[in-house]
């Protein structure tokens, strides 16, 4: 295999992984839009492992997961409580401040970062992706994905049916920053160079992309949606500056087709009018008629 | 002393000065059919809904079999075995009819990492098994593979009693169980309910039309701009003058 064939087959992989972390928070209704940040934690605390303290890249890896599960814990926990309109704004403001203490902090390199990183491989990240798969495989075919789902459809019918909303919210907020995290690890091991630059709102936005995209119904189109969005600048390289027009576009188009994304049932619309009537603040389902 | 399941006591709900309830007490005996009747904007769905959990009280104190549960939140009052329906029903409707009974379940099922894993234990099977009973006598057995919202309404009104029931609550609070039901559902309403309580589940009903309150209901709750006008049987409510008053206005 060449060296461009094996960067082009990480890349996919990575955008896979990150799809997948971020379809477990979207499969509980809640859509962060600074999960680049997540990254970023993944991507820095196993650079600085295997660079300062030469720890290998697995057990970096291992160490970068959780570090990002702990910061996602702790942002889900302050903003997973509030409307999906303050949860959009806290998880965007989030990635800007990690994105400027990264920049100020002397001991990881500041603005121009890290480098040096290597060692993702093939396997390794095809291990991480199985394992995510397997973990998915049976967490939608178990009660705690049933209440994922239950989250998303209707809160208030959740909570009048026992579950606590913001506990398993959160706890789904975790886990994908910390499949996250990992993917940021292997990233940075695969282009050996890290930068505060890299994992900002443009990045945020292209893992939201991927599972949109494909459709957050099933798992299975966060990675048909990662593929796809690697691959298109890759295919459409011979468009040149006219590029950026026909990515937009089709964008527009697909969305206008299949709101549900690729793969989704086209009798349901996840992606409808009602699904921004929640983005208004202060509607509480308990109503007071009567 | 009557047995009381749950106890709202002096209930007082303020919305921005403006007074839901005032001072209003609610003593639900264990294994009776309690009606809260009213006129609209009476304060009932407040009520329920200070009840289950939904909304704090401005003041007042909620017990559930002697234990103050006025800070509890609704997911933490379901365990301990208060469960509502909604007026404007409130189901998961992209899930299917099985999953929104499977719901209902989740405070009595694992639920952790540790239920990932495929093999089913004992415990796991009986709640399957109590599930499609439940499915069973509500008449939703042929429907338990179709989404949820698209079951015509007085079906999705049978699945929301179902999801609340497989909660195995002491307490059912029901939100006007009977609104949007066509006249043959309503009759099928009134010995439903009564099956939950011969199945040993007190209910309370918040009711505005005053037909299934006189039927299905052991002891009647009038309340009226926020106080509560009259408790008694639904025939000496429904002889008060002060209810005629408050309904018709005359």
């Amino acid at each position: 295999m060449s060296a461009y064939t094996e960067a082009v087959v990480i890349q996919v992989g990575i955008a896979i992984l990150l799809a997948l972390g971020y379809w477990i928070t979207a499969a509980t209704g809640k859509f962060s839009f600074g999960h680049a940040a997540f990254m970023a934690i993944g991507a820095y605390t196993a650079s600085i492992l295997t660079l300062k303290f030469e720890w290998s890249l697995e057990l970096s890896m291992v160490v970068s997961g959780l570090t990002a599960a702990v910061a996602g814990a702790f942002i889900g926990w302050i903003a997973l409580r509030l409307t999906i309109l303050y949860l959009a704004i806290i998880t965007f403001a989030f990635a800007e401040i990690v994105q400027i203490l990264l920049d100020s902090w002397d001991y990881a390199g500041g603005a121009s970062g890290l480098f040096g990183m290597r060692g993702t491989t093939i396997p390794l990240v095809a291990i991480c992706i199985g394992l995510v798969i397997v973990y998915l495989f049976f967490l939608t075919r178990s009660r705690k994905g049933l209440s994922y789902e239950a989250i998303r459809e209707d809160e208030q019918a959740a909570r009048a049916c026992g579950l606590g909303v913001t506990r398993i919210s959160v706890e789904a907020f975790a886990v994908s920053a910390a499949i996250t995290g990992v993917a940021g690890a292997l990233s940075a091991h695969e282009t050996l160079i890290i930068t505060p630059a890299q994992f900002g709102a443009p990045q945020s936005l292209l893992i939201i992309l991927f599972v949109v995209l494909g459709g957050v119904q099933y798992f299975w189109g966060a990675i048909v949606g990662a593929v796809v969005l690697t691959m298109l600048p890759i295919w459409f390289d011979f468009l040149e500056d006219y590029y950026q027009i026909t990515y937009g576009l089709l964008f527009v188009v697909l969305m206008i087709l299949r709101p549900q994304g690729i793969i989704g049932r086209s009798t349901e619309r996840r992606f409808n009018l009602d699904s921004f009537k929640r983005l208004v603040p202060g509607r509480s389902g308990g109503g007071r008629d009567g | 002393m009557a047995d009381l399941t749950l106890r709202a006591l002096d209930i007082t709900k303020q919305f921005l000065g403006v007074t839901a309830l005032a001072e209003v007490t609610l003593e639900v005996e264990r294994g009776s059919i309690h009606g809260v009747v009213g006129p609209n904007g009476a304060g009932k769905t407040t009520l329920l809904n200070v009840m289950s959990g939904f909304l704090p009280p401005t003041d007042g104190v909620v017990e559930l079999d002697g234990r103050d549960i006025t800070r509890l939140s609704p997911q933490k009052r379901v365990p301990l075995g208060v469960t509502r329906t909604f007026q404007n029903l409130r189901l998961f409707g992209g899930l299917t009819v099985r999953e929104n009974v499977l719901l209902g379940q989740h405070s009595h099922a694992r639920t952790g990492f540790l239920s990932l894993w495929p093999l089913r234990t004992a415990a796991d099977k009986e709640l399957d098994r109590e599930a499609d009973h439940a499915l069973r006598i509500f008449g939703l057995t042929d429907y338990r593979k179709r989404r949820a919202a698209t079951l015509p309404y007085g079906l999705q009104k049978q699945v929301e009693i179902a999801r609340a029931v497989s909660a195995k609550p002491k307490l059912l609070l029901m939100d006007e169980p009977a609104a949007g039901m066509t006249a043959k559902e309503r009759l099928d309403l009134v010995p439903r309910i009564r099956a939950l309580r011969d199945e040993g589940i007190t209910v309370v009903i918040v009711e505005h039309d005053m037909d299934v309150i006189a039927t299905v209901c052991d002891v009647v709750t009038v309340l009226n701009f926020g106080r509560k006008l009259i408790e008694g049987t639904p025939a000496d409510a429904l002889a008060s003058d002060q209810v005629r008053t408050a309904y018709l206005g005359t």
